[in-house]
């Protein structure tokens, strides 16, 4: 398939995930070339005197950053799709080759991008080596400055950081939920009766999707007393996650159909289409780095609420469960000491939740003003790896909880569970086990569902999947 | 004036405003007393109909020891022993005290819990609970206040309160819950909202004294950028220079810190709105622990159940949002001053190197808060940071009101080196700055008082709505 874009309204979420992680071409529609056509002819974007300044402008050296590893090549062509934007209704005053030849590059392999030392005004750095291929001997005045200034990479940033949270938040509910089941906590705290008590759509969400989870679970058995704080304000934090992916969908939306090249071509008053030039802070995004940084926030706080589950369920005291959930004659120390792992991996995430602020440093007098936003995404990067390490310690912790016990949890949360065992089965003292690189599997297997939406089950029909499966 | 209250539709802002800022007294209304009164009612039956039902702190013992159950005899006793026999629960100290008005406007929030009839509590519970606004109030000290929900700075709020002749369940409605987050969040955002008008009237006067092209500010941006927080930043810095001159402007484009406003006030419109959506959702929460639900289909006693009210998310992120927006508008405030004093025909105020400290402090202070790491008990595993936020919002709304009257100040100067006057929206705003600090040749005398007393002036100015720097409108 092919994505067709003819107007802003075509740089979608949707969109963007078909032709990023989808691998899609792209085609420049008709109407987007009528509209290119009508501002790059008449408007101030021609002239013999602008190619020759055109031909004479530098164009910032690729190499320029360095280091840090480099951008997932889905995100590069995200990037290349969003840059698209700014020309489609013409007002980059950008030629429809132009853009086309842009387009073409979707077709090609993908640059790779540093993500080290790209913070400067705007995005013109790491534009450069997502251009570098971009063959540019012919490019009229203002060609150059609309290819490379603007703020795609926010917004290509931001829609990908979207996609991945929006997926990691259902999954990370799921396991609440089986966490919930494998304590017997008492339900009450996820009531029907609590979305007008508290009167929050987002918390709202959060206990409608645990509730979904938990449906045809039964009271007996469950402790009569109340739960640790970390379960009854689960819907609560979950609900906090909520709000700050909706945030980062949003700043992606708003971002991706942004016009943000520094210069804008609009009617002038005799309504000359592109005959009035705009110069404008458009290069800088302001939006997508704040909420990057609130969603690294949600992460860390999720990760310490789910380590604290963890300790809830390892502690039989707390849990009235088997001492450090050992099966029955089995040797070792069961799950306990990932109680202890889990404490690194919120530590990482707390420390990658400092925000990235406007940066301190200052290019020239000019260009005073630097965008924080590949620093918040890296940190986001890192705060999600790690409520993935904590939340496959608190699945893996609730699925040893279950097993134990001889128990199963309601239906909506047997695919979950099955997904679990999948990759990292119950801890039944048979075999020769590395626990580690089990856990560290089962992370990087939630790493990956982030990324497809899918949990997907490795093994099923085998040991303690299979037992679950011929149960349900 | 005297605000009542019926509803939970009731505890909005602007009625906060009144109570906390305005000093105003509350009633509650005869709705919200019969509402009360069937609440309890209700809730006596469902607790007659079982003695041994689990029902947090009143069949039971409270905290790490939830599951020891309160024999039927000794409830209303125990009920009673809450805040006596235990000892009142207030324990943290230093760090100061939060301001009288908050404490008022806690008082306010705390009575959102009643009035729906879910505390449990009889109607002169909450009447008494109003009365407290008509006295003198406790000092809540602002360390030491962070703990598994907000017992801990209630127990401060409530030390005057009357509780020898209590009942059955309602010592926990006084207690429990999260009124502090809503009011720290309602506090915060109303002044905010003036903060940031404040700001972008002193930005507009930058503009004007760097002489920045406008088109910057252009409203063709509000369509091609798309979003309606940069939208209103851009309609507000455009308000503020309308009759702008054209003559004397730069030619070339300006620096990036010009060019950018509008898209980072956009992101102080969008924390600001943050701030009073979590307050507005917050004050009309029911938050308590446990809570009761009056009887409907299937549940014809009501219900009394345990859940976790008593933990405020969403105002914590909230107000860390802010308080990082007000440290990139501090930086950007320093940038200007910058700006101003390299391209200044004259005298300038000799202020910027003092900038570059105050953008450091709110930097600091936008460090965020999360949910603490300390643990009190097993049962008590997760605390409310809102505190925290709160007081690191303050510190970096304190910075940014200094540098915004660092800005002022230079921008003032700047223009009467010049000779030029500002756009006319923006004289009344010049007056008011240079009758606090007047421009000089050669710059002016003791810089560091004076810019002193504007960032007082401003910081009164966001507490009371007035005009900035004190002018009333």
């Amino acid at each position: 398939m092919t994505v067709v874009v003819n107007t802003r309204d075509d740089f979608t979420l949707a969109n963007f995930r078909r032709v990023s992680y989808g691998g899609e071409p792209v085609r420049v529609g008709a109407r987007a070339l009528r509209a290119m056509t009508a501002v790059a002819g008449p408007g101030p974007a021609t002239g013999s005197a602008g190619r020759e300044t055109a031909r004479r402008a530098r164009w910032p050296a690729p190499g320029a950053g360095f280091g840090g590893g480099h951008l997932d090549p889905a995100v590069v062509r995200g990037i290349l799709f969003t840059r698209l934007a700014s020309f489609v209704s013409g007002h980059a005053g950008v030629r429809p080759s132009v853009a086309e030849r842009v387009a073409a590059l979707l077709d090609g392999p993908m640059p790779r991008v540093p993500l080290d030392g790209q913070a400067g005004t705007g995005e013109v750095l790491p534009m450069a080596h997502v251009l570098a291929g971009l063959r540019r001997d012919d490019l009229r005045e203002g060609e150059q400055e609309a290819l490379l200034g603007g703020a795609p990479c926010s917004a290509a940033l931001a829609a990908d950081a979207a996609i991945s949270a929006r997926h990691r938040l259902g999954h990370a509910e799921s396991i609440c939920a089986l966490s919930i089941e494998a304590f017997r906590a008492p339900l009450t705290a996820y009531d029907e009766a609590l979305e007008g008590l508290w009167g929050d759509p987002h918390e709202t969400a959060a206990l409608r999707e645990l509730r979904r989870y938990l449906e045809g679970t039964g009271t007996a058995g469950r402790r009569f007393h109340q739960a640790p704080v970390s379960y009854r304000i689960i819907p609560r934090v979950l609900g906090q996650v909520h709000r700050t992916v909706a945030a980062v969908e949003k700043a992606a939306a708003v971002s991706l159909r942004s016009v943000t090249s520094d210069v804008v071509y609009v009617n002038d008053e005799a309504g000359r289409p592109g005959g009035r030039a705009v110069r404008s802070g458009g290069f800088h995004n302001g939006m997508a780095y704040p909420a990057l940084n609130a969603l690294s926030a949600a992460w860390a706080d999720l990760a310490l609420v789910a380590e604290r589950q963890v300790t809830a369920l390892n502690t039989a005291e707390t849990s009235d469960l088997p001492v450090n959930l050992v099966a029955p004659g089995a040797p070792g120390n069961g799950t306990y000491a990932y109680g202890w792992a889990a404490n690194g991996y919120v530590e990482e995430a707390r420390a990658a939740a400092t925000p990235a602020l406007l940066p301190g440093a200052v290019a020239d007098p000019h260009a005073d003003v630097l965008s924080p936003t590949f620093g918040a995404y890296r940190r986001e990067l890192r705060a999600a790896e790690c409520v993935d390490g904590v939340l496959a310690i608190l699945a893996l912790v609730s699925s040893q909880a279950l097993f134990v016990t001889g128990r199963n949890p309601p239906q909506p949360l047997r695919p979950v569970l099955s997904f679990v065992r999948s990759v990292f089965p119950p801890i039944d003292g048979t075999g020769d086990r590395d626990l580690s690189a089990d856990g560290g599997r089962l992370q990087q297997a939630l790493g990956a569902a982030a990324r497809t939406g899918e949990l997907t089950v490795l093994d099923a029909g085998h040991g303690p999947a299979a037992v679950l499966a011929e149960e349900s | 004036m005297t605000v009542a209250i019926n509803s939970r539709d009731d505890f909005t802002l602007e009625n906060y405003r009144r109570v906390a800022m305005g000093g105003e007294s509350v009633t509650i209304g005869p709705e919200a007393r019969r509402t009360m009164a069937e609440g309890r009612a209700n809730f006596l039956r469902l607790l007659e109909s079982d003695r041994t039902q689990f029902i947090y702190g009143v069949t039971s013992s409270f905290g790490p020891r939830a599951k020891l159950t309160i024999p039927p005899d000794q409830q209303r006793a125990h009920g009673r022993a809450f805040g006596f026999r235990r000892g009142n629960w207030a324990r943290g100290f230093g760090g100061g005290y939060l301001d009288e008005r908050v404490v008022r406007g806690i008082l306010f929030a705390r009575l959102a819990n009643f009035v729906a009839g879910n505390s449990k509590a009889r109607p002169d519970v909450a009447e008494r609970l109003a009365a407290l606004l008509d006295g003198p109030l406790p000092r809540v000290p602002l360390d030491g206040e962070v703990g598994a929900g907000e017992v801990l700075p209630m127990a401060h709020v409530m030390s005057g309160f009357r509780r020898d002749d209590l009942e059955e369940g309602e010592a926990n409605p006084l207690i429990n819950g999260s009124p502090v987050s809503a009011a720290l969040a309602a506090d915060t955002a109303l002044q905010a909202c003036h903060r940031l008008d404040h700001a972008e009237q002193i930005f507009a006067l930058s503009v004007e004294a760097f002489g920045a092209p406008l088109d910057a500010y252009d409203d063709v941006l509000d369509d091609l950028w798309g979003d309606e927080d940069e939208a209103s930043a851009l309609a507000a810095l455009r308000r503020q220079l309308e009759g702008a001159s054209p003559d004397g402007r730069a030619s070339a484009a300006a620096p990036a810190s010009y060019r950018v406003l509008g898209r980072v006030l956009g992101q102080a419109h969008r924390a600001v709105t943050g701030a009073e959506d979590a307050a507005r959702v917050s004050l009309r929460s029911v938050t308590d622990n446990p809570v009761y639900v009056p009887p409907g289909e299937g549940h014809p006693l009501g219900r009394a159940f345990s859940t976790g009210g008593f933990h405020n998310a969403t105002v914590y992120p909230a107000l860390n949002a802010l308080a990082a927006s007000w440290a990139d508008l501090t930086l950007l405030a320093q940038r200007h001053v910058t700006a101003l004093c390299t391209a200044a025909v004259s005298a300038p105020t000799g202020l910027e190197p003092a900038l570059g400290g105050l953008v450091e402090e709110a930097r600091a202070a936008a460090m965020p808060t999360l949910l603490p790491a300390a643990v009190n008990d097993p049962q008590d595993d997760v605390s409310s940071p809102t505190f925290s936020a709160y007081r690191r919002q303050a510190r970096a709304a304190e910075c940014l009101d200094s540098a915004l009257a660092a800005l002022a100040a230079e921008a003032s100067q700047a223009l009467f080196a010049a000779g030029r006057q500002p756009a006319p929206p923006l004289h009344d705003l010049l007056a008011a700055v240079r009758a606090i600090f007047p421009p000089a040749e050669g710059g002016p005398h003791d810089p560091g008082a004076r810019v002193s007393d504007l960032a007082a002036a401003l910081a009164r100015s966001a507490v009371t709505g007035s005009a900035a720097f004190g002018i009333s409108r």
